[in-house]
């Protein structure tokens, strides 16, 4: 018959190494067999000293780690810093190019440019994904086998900006204008050379727009870098700049999403030409890019002005 | 007055290293580990079992202890005893002890209170 004690002593030896487990599992015997001596001593009945021994020694698997000296962490003081910097960037910057490359490739090689989101997103996911697993088992082996990274010890050299400058540093404002430039840049592109079969060319925007409420979404945007550039001479947000911001946005999004809920946003030679966005597809499509703008707006706003707020 | 856990905390921290330190003392007179435990115990160095087990047979890794199987009595016992290695580690670790006793003194008779 097995005796809680044989299990416990199962349990621990299972994760200890083999070359000694046969002596400490005599020592460790005998060990509770002298505690559960000292408790029956003081009058307890044998199996509650045996119970109460067992449950003072505690989680089986943990003291065979301190037997072992084994760590019971995925990843350490040592490493976690470097681990969370490389995970950030990584994750930050690979994902994004990959889904961009794919989403791009899809675009132009299928008629589908739902499709080619949905397969850009999905692809990023699992890009990022892969990263977060693959680091993290990397610096969760270093960890086991007690690697010395040898890195660079930390110095005063690598202090990041001071906060009032890193809102918006330089390539931080150059990002934002290659943004919208591409932005306005699409407006033209899509009227022209969006192919949607053989030879066959078709806005996705109702041409009629560029005779009303296009060439104001480009005046705001124009704006927008105007912005950009007077934020980077302030320095930091200021609460002026928020408001401008605030208004430019609303610019934005109101007549789009207006436009986007009227129906009258996309060419409807365009959505007639395709199938999936005849049945159904378009809704789905004026949904999604409703919510996008609408958080975006409201990110951008919410963010501004945290960072007005936090500023000295 | 801080809570209990933060008490705790501290009192933990300042004990760690004084339990190897009993242990190097006390197994002058070889030991099997529950009778140490009662031992240590009995002189106000109350450690837990899952803490001192392990403990005991990481300093005999490291050369600090030396160990013996009696098998004379009911149940097999290895019995530890403070080694050469062991008593000159201990020897600078009681010096350490000391220092940080005589600083902790001349700082707190320096300082105005």
């Amino acid at each position: 018959m097995t005796t809680l004690t044989d299990r416990y002593l199962a349990a621990t030896l299972r994760s200890v190494p083999a070359g000694r487990r046969e002596e400490i599992a005599t020592e460790l015997r005998a060990s509770i067999a002298d505690m559960i001596d000292g408790r029956t001593a003081d009058g307890l009945d044998a199996s509650a000293a045996e119970r109460e021994v067992l449950n003072e020694l505690g989680d089986p698997a943990q003291l065979a780690a301190s037997y072992a000296d084994r760590r019971l962490q995925l990843i350490g003081p040592a490493y976690y810093l470097v681990w969370q910097r490389l995970l950030i960037v990584l994750v930050s910057i690979i994902p994004a190019i990959v889904g961009l490359v794919v989403g791009v490739v899809q675009a132009t090689t299928t008629d589908n440019a739902g499709g080619a989101i949905g397969a850009g997103i999905s692809t990023a996911f699992n890009v990022a994904v892969q990263i977060a697993f693959w680091v993290t088992a990397v610096f969760a082996v270093l960890e086991r086998l007690g690697t010395s990274l040898n890195l660079p010890r930390w110095s005063v050299d690598q202090l990041p900006e001071s906060p009032a400058e890193r809102d918006t540093t330089l390539v931080n404002v150059c990002a934002s204008i290659v943004m919208l430039v591409l932005l306005i840049a699409v407006l033209p592109w899509q009227h022209f050379q969006t192919v949607v079969g053989d030879d066959v060319r078709l806005p996705i925007i109702d041409p009629a727009l560029w005779r009303s409420w296009l060439p104001v979404l480009i005046a705001v945007l124009l704006a927008t870098i105007g912005l950009e550039i007077a934020k980077y001479r302030a320095g930091r947000w200021t609460w002026r700049l928020v408001a401008v911001n605030l208004v430019l946005n609303l610019a934005f999004a109101v007549p789009m999403i207006w436009l986007l809920l009227t129906d009258r946003l996309f060419n409807p030679d365009f959505v007639a030409h395709f199938a999936w966005l005849r049945d159904g597809g378009v809704d789905t499509l004026t949904a999604v890019s409703a919510l996008a703008i609408t958080t975006t707006t409201i990110w951008d706003v919410l963010d501004s002005a945290r960072k007005a707020h936090r500023a000295p | 007055m801080v809570s209990d856990d933060v008490l705790r905390t501290h009192l933990q921290e300042l004990r760690r290293g004084t339990v190897v330190v009993a242990s190097l003392v006390a197994l002058r007179r070889p030991d099997y580990g529950y009778a140490l435990l009662q031992r240590l115990t009995g002189h106000g160095f109350p450690v837990d079992a899952n803490t001192l087990y392990p403990l005991l047979r990481r300093l005999e890794e490291q050369g600090l202890l030396t160990s013996e199987w009696n098998t004379e009595e009911s149940r097999p016992r290895k019995f530890y005893r403070t080694s050469d290695t062991g008593e000159q580690v201990l020897s600078r670790l009681l010096d350490d002890l000391t220092a940080v006793r005589t600083s902790l003194t001349a700082l707190i008779e320096g300082a105005p209170r």
